[in-house]
């Protein structure tokens, strides 16, 4: 499995019309979708009102997807697309956007789109210095998993142990951030 | 497996299609998981967001080996890699190799300067194959006749290592390639406590030095070699 191939079963599953699928996509690409448009639209509100409209076209075009490249970059170019659109409906101003979703015509599932939650710079900063004095293998599971993009197959091969380790260390790792971010009032799952 | 360890399992695409139903049902009913799964979500974007300087170099090097070649990969720990990755690789004349050098040298990596790991980083694909090669003495990677002349003064054959030559002291591994891989000049890269010396031969070949001799003991035997 590939890094381009990881959400295949997930996508099959939302192909399929299972919402709670599609919810769990939601929940998983919601941060970096919400991030990466700020840094494009550099509005909190239009982001979100973005972000929601991706998710709704991805759920309307999710058949489409052939898995050609990543999921998230399939959404990410989306999304661009919708704000590029945006932004000239309101440059043209005009109250029809070109690229307007005909919700009317699709059952669209009522997911649960979580508070958008940003992390500050200085946060982050917290998060990464929590991260380098974890404990060695984990950390080295947790950076290959995250920063690399390796598979649980890859990580256990470069690390020598069991997919059944790598599959713990990265739980483990992703554990103590969250219980991290919670002490320090950064996230609370 | 724990349910919310399933549910990393899951994020990741690492579960089959039967775990994935099964976790998909569980997270239908618990809130619980899906604030976990949100907060995998922010983890990842706090990663993505991670700038440059802050990446941990883990595996860079790692992508220089195509997943096709897994044996290139077995016994080169994670740490070693760190280790390697954070190593320094200089150029050289033979001539201007000096003990200053090596201290300089030492300092940088030490220090493990951006501008040392950037040449590490962009090191030609070739070459980080054939150290890694080298640093693991693959069987698969024979080495060419080695000539006698080669071999530092001082240094004997260790028994049954072949290739493998010390002092009592110190310990190098030398090995032949039969092309240079585009090498003209010295070249040496530290790793831990082991160096690396890549030497380009007169005849388009490549001789690899590998063991705890440092630069200045390295250096009269690499002056030796340069100077035939």
């Amino acid at each position: 499995m590939t890094e381009g191939h990881q959400d295949t079963l997930l996508v099959n599953e939302i192909k399929l019309g299972n919402t709670i699928a599609f919810e769990a996509m939601v929940l998983k690409y919601q941060p970096r979708l919400m991030s990466s448009l700020i840094g494009y639209t550099k509005s909190r509100d239009h982001s979100e009102e973005l972000c929601q409209k991706t998710f709704i076209r991805v759920w309307q075009k999710i058949d489409t997807f052939r898995g050609d490249s990543a999921l998230f970059t399939w959404i990410y170019r989306i999304a661009i697309n919708l704000a590029k659109n945006d932004f000239a409906s309101r440059q043209a101003r005009t109250a029809k956007q070109t690229d307007s979703i005909d919700e009317a015509e699709h059952d669209i599932p009522q997911f649960t789109s979580p508070e958008s939650t940003l992390i500050a710079e200085e946060s982050a900063e917290q998060i990464f210095t929590f991260i380098q004095d974890l404990d060695q293998d984990i950390k080295t599971a947790f950076t290959l998993r995250e920063s690399e993009g390796k598979t649980y197959e890859d990580i256990a091969i470069i690390m020598d142990c069991p997919i059944g380790t790598v599959r713990s260390r990265i739980f483990r790792a992703r554990q103590l951030i969250l219980e991290f971010m919670n002490q320090e009032d950064i996230y609370h799952g | 497996m724990d349910k919310l360890e399933q549910l990393s399992a899951a994020y990741d695409g690492e579960l089959s299609s039967d775990e994935l139903k099964s976790t998909l049902k569980d997270l239908s009913v618990s809130q619980e998981q899906k604030d976990t799964l949100h907060g995998f979500g922010i983890i990842s974007d706090v990663m993505q967001r991670q700038p440059s300087k802050k990446t941990t170099s883990v595996t860079r090097l790692l992508d220089f080996i195509p997943a096709s070649k897994p044996f290139l990969m077995n016994g080169l720990t994670a740490a070693a890699t760190v280790l390697l990755t954070l190593s320094v690789i200089y150029f050289f004349e033979g001539n201007r190799f000096n003990a200053d050098q090596e201290s300089t040298m030492m300092l940088s990596s030490a220090l493990g300067s951006e501008e040392a790991k950037q040449q590490l980083l962009n090191a030609d694909q070739n070459i980080m194959e054939h150290m890694i090669h080298i640093m693991q003495s693959n069987d698969l990677h024979e080495s060419q006749a080695l000539s006698s002349s080669w071999i530092p003064v001082g240094y004997s054959s260790m028994q049954d290592k072949k290739n493998h030559f010390s002092n009592g002291k110190h310990h190098l591994y030398l090995h032949v390639e039969k092309e240079n891989l585009g090498i003209s000049k010295v070249r040496y890269l530290k790793a831990n406590n082991h160096w690396v010396y890549l030497i380009p031969l007169k005849d388009g070949r490549l001789l690899t030095a590998y063991g705890d001799a440092p630069p200045i003991i390295a250096q009269s035997m690499i002056e030796k070699i340069t100077r035939k």
